[in-house]
């Protein structure tokens, strides 16, 4: 061998200053004939699905194979910007993991691949029988809600069924119904760009991405915006913020009706616009006397002067002063007070007197769409009546909207008997809803579950059949409008690369079902068909919104004298329609369902975030998002250091969790940037289907068997008004795991 | 932070490159100064040196992944005159096949071997420029890396130089021995050698270490890592320990009881220089730690 | 010749790795390989209590030490300042990664050979954006030309005194970091 190389090395000596030359000039062309090597380089506008933002891209495919992606300027939920869930999703389409065929349960764990005929015929003959028997009351469709609900909500009311369920009640609920109530509509947009003061409350965009978002407020900040944070934890948010203000948990409803306290007693709130555009002041008013900031200190741990200088601070900006309408944290399902929390909110900005001014927050201009012909293509009759958790029903959930339901009383229903047969469509509820030994209960006593997935996710595990749709490169949906912020847009998901795999669109898989349930009639079109009636109103082709992705119809919203669609007309301090239903009409404080025992050391709360890098769970097995919390060692568990101490834990020591309903184990991350009397738990992981394998491979982490999740430590809970999961009432206990 | 980008090939080069051109400048040494009752140490030297570099050279090359899957890449290594690995390879291009030659010449091995001998005196010379160069530029290629502070002092092809002349005379008194046992009893008067070699090892060692603690943090926390962190177990065993304390005072011993010291002994106090000094290459490499830049 | 450069603005980088997977994507890099790193720093004690995230890449030193160790010239400054290296005659020694103050070169044991960070030079020359700039949420790099004082970069460095890291270090480094 030596002697090879010597040879090698004595030619190297002579030859090398000769090629030396040559060889500096040939350069980088090794990466660009890459390109073509691999074939032509294409691009097709799309949306992303990794998750529910579906924001606006232009995908690059070469010779045919996914390559990379970029953000779409022009749309207004992600202003040309993508996410590392967003790049690192494309690699999906190539996960070996993925299902290639529709399959058949034939025995635990175990499937066999069949043909779309067969399901089609097995599912449809089922269906039918189980409807026949209990009656189409005992079907339900669950999904997470994307614009292909339609077709779902169609499906379901053809088989005369009411129960469509979303994953709403254990993510957003209190924030829709909060705001709707208050202003009479559910996401109220806001203009972060001319902002001069910022503030989020238990929301963090930088972590549940939201890139439209993060955009404006960095523009806002940029132009000298003030940006609060306030949340038990250093947020990634916070990082970019000018203050943060660390509260303990659950109380936020506390803080703000102590600033309303201040604004209102010191008259610091805009009374022009409280005069003329809003209702109940006065009560409002009277009601919060008693949210002294010093009352308020003490239940949120921020200090005094803290909760006084922001209020002061919020004044002297407004009416450019935005409060964050909320998502999932804190304004969304996690506390039982989170709905007077939203509506709390909902009056400190009516004191702001923001709403649609400059600066402020306004209400989107929403391109209306067509349908299809009534006549060539009739609607399924409307199926009456309350869902079968209750929604709807006018002695139990009133408020709760159907066709959003409580992802979280389907297996409860189940176990009762009430539901027998269900569709899970592009959501997990085995793994994210709480409680899981309880969901796996409920979900098998279905005499039929059919799933709708591209992997055989923990949900897709126990179900009878699994209809594998295309996946979003694959695939067309219907017309989307969620790109409207400021103006009106329209955007299209379509087809980047043909369907790797024997699999569909969602609207083929229905009509195949529908032919053999007898409800065909309801699905004699295509989606190109539907997708033109949709557009026709709005004057874009087909074919326009196919080249651009986006089309943006203007209409750009103006700041001006705001219009309410409350029953008053108005923001209402005083809620009516809670008044109606004899419920607590102006926002009155309310304790968190469960607290951790202040004298015991073992005792905290576990709350959870989004990392901007993963998805819910789905992304667990995802090998190029597991590397960043594989490099970052993301998946541990924040402890204050005060705490740890006290446990007698170091940092990176393994702790052992427990709460009344489960129990796990995680390292620790001690950390001064969490509230001591919590715990968080990056939302990410806690896989358990068997069949996630892909992260893994090559050494890597991720899949089944990873980390922990908060809803294994969370009981079945259903709050008292709006049934949602009250996902952080949980306390549990720590321990130093030994050995 | 990520690890050194280099391994055990490196290393093991680094070490046989040393040792085979100490082994040439002892093999010399010998045949000019002490040319009677030597004969077995410059002829092992000799020997050793031409294989021992060559083999350091392969494991540079199988450390090429690239240079080694697509060999004709490897006219490109000299390249850049201003790198180092460029001058090692010219270095070792030329080295290598004199190294063999002198082995040739002074065993008289093939026509070669007689053919040369008329020029034993210039391949001595040019030979021991070469070596010396070769010693010293194991340690010039990572004294000029300033990415890693505590590599970068011109200590390091001191220290690498005292080294591999320790390492080279191990090798070619165990050399000898091998070839003619009888001659152990000789090689006594070249413990001096060592005493010396081993002595400025240590001190260039201790002087490299101290002032590294105070020359920067990141050449600090390397040598810390050396005397008191995770790598300070290997360190003060294998290096100080096995590879220069027990060495030297066997060394002494042998130089001043000549002839008296058991077989054992003497061939012991080789191999542990050479422990040693292949575990000086290796944690030199591990320690070594990037600056801190955030 | 233009001399590019990128500006990064931490007070606004908030971890979220859009730009490692950007960049993986737009170079083909398998998942362990990266062309760029958050590092993410905690600092004080609450109530002073802070958090940085800096984003680190290949700095495009003036006087590149990986570029003056490479035995085969396989690293070399192209005309628009940026550190590249030719894949057809890099033969993977290594020598640049150790000798990289910044740690900023990984080995692609798949191709043998060493690679980092191109300031996406192909796209650059197109007339775009690294993709690691044009994806970022936040807007923390700015991309553009050292040499044209009116450019958006140049401005911003002289407004905010951007500095490179460790400039003591001498390399020259031509991303510029502000950092408070
Ligand atoms: N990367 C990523 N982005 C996403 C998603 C994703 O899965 N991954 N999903 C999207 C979806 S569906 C949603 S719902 C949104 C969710 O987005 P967010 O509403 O921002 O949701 P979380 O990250 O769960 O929680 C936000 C913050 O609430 C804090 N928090 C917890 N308890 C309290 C409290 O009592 N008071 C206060 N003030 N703060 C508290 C947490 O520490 C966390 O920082 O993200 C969307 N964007
Ligand atoms: N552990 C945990 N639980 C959570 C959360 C969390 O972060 N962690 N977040 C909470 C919140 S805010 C929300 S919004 C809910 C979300 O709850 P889910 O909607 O259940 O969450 P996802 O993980 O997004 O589940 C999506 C499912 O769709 C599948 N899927 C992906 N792409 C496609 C596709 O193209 N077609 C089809 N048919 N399926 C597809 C995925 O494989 C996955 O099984 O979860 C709540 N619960
Ligand atoms: S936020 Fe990220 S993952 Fe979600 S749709 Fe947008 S780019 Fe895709
Ligand atoms: S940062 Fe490192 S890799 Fe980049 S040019 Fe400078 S020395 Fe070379
Ligand atoms: S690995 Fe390649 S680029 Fe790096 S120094 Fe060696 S030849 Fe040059
Ligand atoms: S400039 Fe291009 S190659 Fe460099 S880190 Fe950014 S995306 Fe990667
Ligand atoms: S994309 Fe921007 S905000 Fe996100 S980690 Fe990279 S530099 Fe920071
Ligand atoms: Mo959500």
């Amino acid at each position: 061998m030596h002697g090879i190389t010597r040879r090698k090395f004595l030619i190297g000596s002579a030859a090398g200053s000769a090629s030396l030359l040559a060889a500096s000039y040939v350069n980088f062309d090794a990466w660009a004939s890459r390109e073509k090597i691999q074939g032509e380089v294409k691009v097709t506008p799309t949306l992303c699905d990794a998750c529910g933002n579906w924001c606006a891209i232009k995908v690059h495919t070469r010779g045919g194979r996914i390559w990379k992606a970029e953000g779409i300027p022009l749309a207004g939920n992600n202003r040309g910007r993508m996410c590392a869930k967003g790049h690192g999703f494309l690699h999906e389409v190539y996960n070996p993991d993925r299902i290639k065929s529709p399959l058949k349960r034939v025995g635990p764990n175990k499937f066999e691949p069949i043909s779309w005929e067969q399901a089609y015929k097995e599912i449809g003959t089922k269906v039918r029988a189980i409807s026949e028997k209990y009656g189409p009351g005992s079907l339900f469709w669950v999904s997470h809600p994307q614009a292909n609900v339609q077709l779902t909500q169609r499906f379901m009311q053809a088989l005369k069924s009411p129960n469509v369920f979303s994953h709403g009640s254990t993510c957003f609920m209190p924030r829709n119904i909060g705001w709707w109530l208050t202003v009479g509509q559910a996401k109220p947009s806001m203009d972060f760009e001319n902002s001069r003061m910022i503030v989020l409350v238990g929301r963090n965009p930088a972590g549940g991405m939201n890139l439209g978002h993060l955009r404006s407020m960095t523009k806002g900040r940029d132009r000298g915006a003030k940006v609060v944070v306030i949340d038990p934890r250093y947020s990634e948010a916070a990082s970019m913020a000018n203050q943060w203000i660390r509260i303990r948990p659950g109380t936020d409803l506390a803080l703000m009706l102590a600033l309303a306290n201040v604004m209102i007693s010191e008259g610091i709130y805009q009374k022009e616009f409280v005069e003329e555009f809003t209702e109940g002041f006065d009560e409002f008013a009277e009601e919060v006397k008693k949210y002294t900031p010093e009352w308020a200190a003490e239940k949120t741990d921020v200090s005094k002067q803290t909760i006084v200088t922001l209020a002061h601070e919020l004044a002297a900006a407004a009416p450019r002063a935005i409060i964050h309408r909320g998502y999932h944290g804190a304004m969304g399902t996690q506390y039982k007070n989170s709905l007077q929390l939203v509506r709390a909110v909902g009056c400190v900005t009516g004191l702001l007197g923001n709403f649609n001014q400059r600066g402020g927050m306004f209400f989107s201009p929403k391109p209306k769409l067509g349908a299809l012909d009534k006549d060539a293509h009739p609607n399924p009759p409307r199926v009456p009546g309350p869902m079968a958790d209750g929604t709807g029903d006018m002695e139990r959930y009133p408020l709760v909207p159907r066709g959003q339901g409580m992802t979280q009383a389907i297996p409860e229903l189940a176990i009762e008997g009430k539901l027998k047969a269900g569709f899970v469509y592009h959501t997990n509820p085995l793994r994210t809803v709480p409680n899981p030994a309880r969901v796996i209960e409920g979900y098998k006593k279905l005499e039929l579950l059919v799933g709708f997935d591209y992997v055989l996710s923990e949900t897709a595990s126990v179900c009878h059949y699994i209809l594998p749709e295309s996946f979003y490169l694959e695939r067309d949906d219907v017309i989307y409008t969620n790109q409207s912020v400021k103006t009106k847009q329209v955007s299209i998901r379509q087809p980047t690369i043909k369907p790797m795999y024997d699999t569909k669109p969602l609207l083929e898989i229905l009509s195949g079902m529908a032919e053999h349930l007898g409800i065909g009639q309801y699905f004699n079109f295509t989606l190109d068909e539907m997708n033109r009636a949709s557009l026709k109103p709005v004057g874009v082709t087909l074919e326009q919104l196919r080249k651009e992705g986006v089309v943006d119809l203007g209409h750009e919203w103006k700041p001006g004298p705001p219009r309410f669609n409350t029953p008053s007309g108005k923001l209402e301090f005083v809620s009516s329609i809670l008044r109606d239903y004899d419920l607590p009409a102006v926002p009155t404080w309310e304790e968190p369902l469960v607290s951790p025992d202040p004298k015991d050391p073992h005792s905290f709360r576990m709350i959870h975030g989004k990392q901007a890098y993963h998805t819910h769970t789905r992304t667990c097995n995802q090998p190029y998002l597991m590397a960043i919390t594989t490099i970052n060692d993301a998946a541990r568990v924040w402890i204050h250091p005060d705490r740890a101490k006290a446990l007698g834990l170091k940092d990176g020591e393994c702790m052992t969790i427990s709460s009344s309903v489960g129990s796990g184990r995680a390292r620790c991350r001690i950390s001064e940037g969490i509230h001591p009397d919590c715990i968080f738990v990056p939302s990410a992981y806690g896989v358990f289907s068997r069949h996630l394998t892909h992260a893994k491979k090559d050494g890597g982490q991720g899949g089944f068997g990873f980390g922990i999740s908060y809803n294994d430590f969370l009981p079945t809970y259903f709050s008292p008004v709006l049934g949602h999961a009250m996902v952080n009432e949980i306390v549990v206990k720590v321990e130093k795991t030994y050995a | 932070m990520p690890e050194s980008a280099w391994g055990w090939l490196i290393i093991t080069y680094l070490f046989l490159a040393g040792a085979g051109a100490g082994a040439f400048i002892s093999a010399v040494a010998c045949d000019l100064l002490a040319p009677d009752w030597s004969r077995s140490l410059a002829r092992a030297g000799s020997l050793a040196a031409g294989p021992l570099v060559a083999i350091g050279t392969a494991c540079l090359v199988l450390d090429l992944e690239a240079g080694l899957w697509e060999p004709w890449r490897q006219i490109y290594l000299v390249g850049n005159l201003r790198s180092m690995i460029a001058w090692g390879v010219i270095i070792l291009s030329v080295f290598i096949p004199i190294a063999f030659i002198y082995a040739a010449a002074l065993n008289e091995i093939t026509f070669v071997g007689r053919i040369a001998k008329k020029y034993l005196l210039h391949l001595e010379i040019v030979g021991s420029v070469l070596a010396v160069a070769t010693a010293g530029y194991t340690g010039v290629l990572i004294a000029v890396i300033n990415g890693v502070p505590f590599w970068n002092t011109s200590l390091m092809p001191v220290l690498f130089m005292a080294s591999a002349m320790s390492t080279g005379l191990a090798v070619a008194m165990i050399g000898a021995a091998i070839i003619d046992i009888r001659t152990i009893k000789t090689l006594s008067n070249f413990a001096l050698g060592h005493v010396i070699f081993l002595a400025v090892e240590g001190l260039v060692l201790g002087l490299l270490i101290f002032i590294s603690l105070t020359r920067s943090a990141e050449a600090a926390a390397s040598a810390q890592t050396l005397i008191s962190g995770n790598l300070s177990p290997y360190f003060w065993s294998l290096v100080v320990v096995v590879g220069i304390l027990i060495p030297f005072v066997l060394s002494i011993v042998e130089y001043y009881e000549y002839g008296e010291m058991p077989k054992y002994l003497v061939v012991g106090a080789d191999l542990l220089v050479l422990v040693g000094g292949m575990s000086l290459r290796a944690l030199i490499i591990y320690s070594g730690q990037p600056p801190q830049i955030v | 010749m233009p001399r590019y450069g990128i500006a990064i603005d931490t007070t606004k980088c908030i971890g979220c790795h859009a730009c490692r997977v950007a960049c993986q994507n737009q170079n083909d890099l398998p998942v362990h390989e990266e062309f760029n790193r958050i590092v993410e720093r905690e600092r004080g004690v609450f109530p002073s209590f802070s958090k940085e995230f800096v984003p680190l890449q290949c700095n495009h030193c003036k006087d590149a030490p990986c570029e003056r160790v490479c035995p085969t010239g396989a690293t070399y400054t192209s005309d628009e300042g940026v550190v590249l290296v030719n894949t057809k005659t890099c033969v993977g020694c290594k020598y640049c990664i150790e000798a990289c103050p910044y740690k900023m070169r990984t080995m692609d044991h798949g191709k043998g050979i060493v690679v980092k960070c191109r300031m996406c030079i192909e796209l650059v020359r197109e007339g775009g954006t690294p993709a690691c700039v044009s994806t970022c949420p936040t807007q923390v790099r700015i991309f553009g030309d050292l040499d044209d004082p009116t450019s958006e970069i140049s401005r911003f460095i002289a407004e905010h005194r951007a500095q490179p890291l460790r400039a003591d270090l001498n390399t020259g480094p031509r991303i510029y970091y502000k950092r408070s």
